[in-house]
């Protein structure tokens, strides 16, 4: 547990020693009438190799989303909504405009993720798994992009030693199979949503807009799009 | 003397703890195990892993009323539809109604789940 959060702890120093920007220069329609109320997040876009990864992301994404101050609509209840109407793939949403959302579901902003990687990497006795995600929100009022972000989490998997490196060996690949990914997933989104201005519901509202942001974080998530 | 200095001390340790832990976002929503429970129906989504998310989706309701903090996003509106894929549909209106009390924004989205359910919405 120690290992996670000084990888946490690493990465966010890492990230900080890029091009930074004031949360109100980066995001300047998060700062006025433009900011949403209510978010409708799309089911993520899964472009790694883990199948298994959208589901540890789906059932994350509501708390620290709903923590920085916004109405967040259930991931699942929206999902089914979609699937009952023929949206099976969230790649589907991408070419639709925003503003049917508003008038769908009262959403003031929808929100995309894409899961660029979900990467399990064994060394001979340690194992982590990189998570690699792409944040954007657009407004369905105007259908311009309101917020970006991309959010990297390393999570050491590995076992604690036995003392004997064939047990060690073992027990390493069984831990990285069968880890709870599920807090790694919450880490994942935490750490996006650090970037993202407080919303309405939030005691932070208003107040962050001096905060720093890595204006290298806020635009790769768009050049993959 | 001594005694009072060491509890001194373990107050201010306490108290860095507790400044340390602000430093995440926080609205103050107690949260529970939701993300866990919420999981594990999703990957076996049978009664009992359903019955365990709906129990923890009240607990989270009882913990937040409790404490005097709002019911997070979304929880009234997860339980209600769960209750309606139970047939419950009374229990389900209520909760519905319970969202939309807490989030008058949240409305047209309430509408639009009555829509799915193919239920008579009162709203």
């Amino acid at each position: 547990m120690k290992s996670i959060f000084l990888l946490i702890v690493c990465s966010i120093f890492i990230a900080s020693c890029g091009t930074t920007q004031t949360k109100l220069e980066a995001y300047p329609a998060m700062y006025d009438q433009r900011q949403p109320l209510s978010i409708l997040v799309i089911p993520a876009i899964n472009n790694s190799t883990a199948a298994e990864a959208t589901d540890y992301f789906n059932v994350t994404i509501s708390e620290p989303l709903s923590n920085t101050g916004y109405y967040t609509m259930p991931v699942e209840i929206v999902r089914d909504i979609f699937l009952k109407e023929g949206i099976v793939d969230s790649a589907m949403v991408k070419g639709m405009p925003a503003s049917i959302f508003k008038k769908n579901f009262g959403a003031d902003a929808v929100l995309f993720v894409t899961i660029n990687s979900w990467d399990k990497n064994y060394a001979v006795i340690s194992a982590n798994v990189t998570v690699s995600l792409d944040y954007v929100l657009l407004s369905t009022t105007t259908n311009e992009v309101i917020w970006s972000y991309s959010s990297t989490v390393v999570l050491d998997t590995t076992a604690q030693s036995s003392g004997f490196i064939v047990a060690d060996l073992i027990s390493t690949a069984i831990s990285t199979a069968a880890a709870d990914y599920v807090p790694l997933a919450q880490q994942a989104n935490y750490q996006a949503f650090v970037g993202l201005p407080h919303g309405k519901y939030s005691l932070r509202h208003g107040q962050d807009g001096q905060d720093s942001i890595n204006t290298e974080l806020k635009d790769s998530a768009l050049a993959k799009e | 003397m001594i005694d009072l200095y060491k509890k001194k001390s373990a107050l201010l340790a306490m108290f860095v703890i507790f400044i340390a832990g602000c430093a995440t976002p926080n609205t103050g929503y107690y949260w529970e195990n939701y993300s866990g429970t919420l999981y594990n129906y999703k990957k076996n989504p049978d009664d009992k892993t359903m019955d365990k998310h709906m129990v923890m989706l009240q607990n989270i309701i009882n913990k937040n009323e409790s404490k005097g903090a709002r019911v997070p996003p979304g929880i009234h509106a997860e339980l209600g539809y769960m209750f309606a894929k139970k047939g419950e549909n009374a229990l389900a209106a209520e909760q519905f109604q319970k969202e939309m009390k807490v989030y008058p924004e949240s409305k047209n989205f309430i509408e639009r789940i009555y829509q799915m359910l193919e239920l008579e919405g009162d709203n």
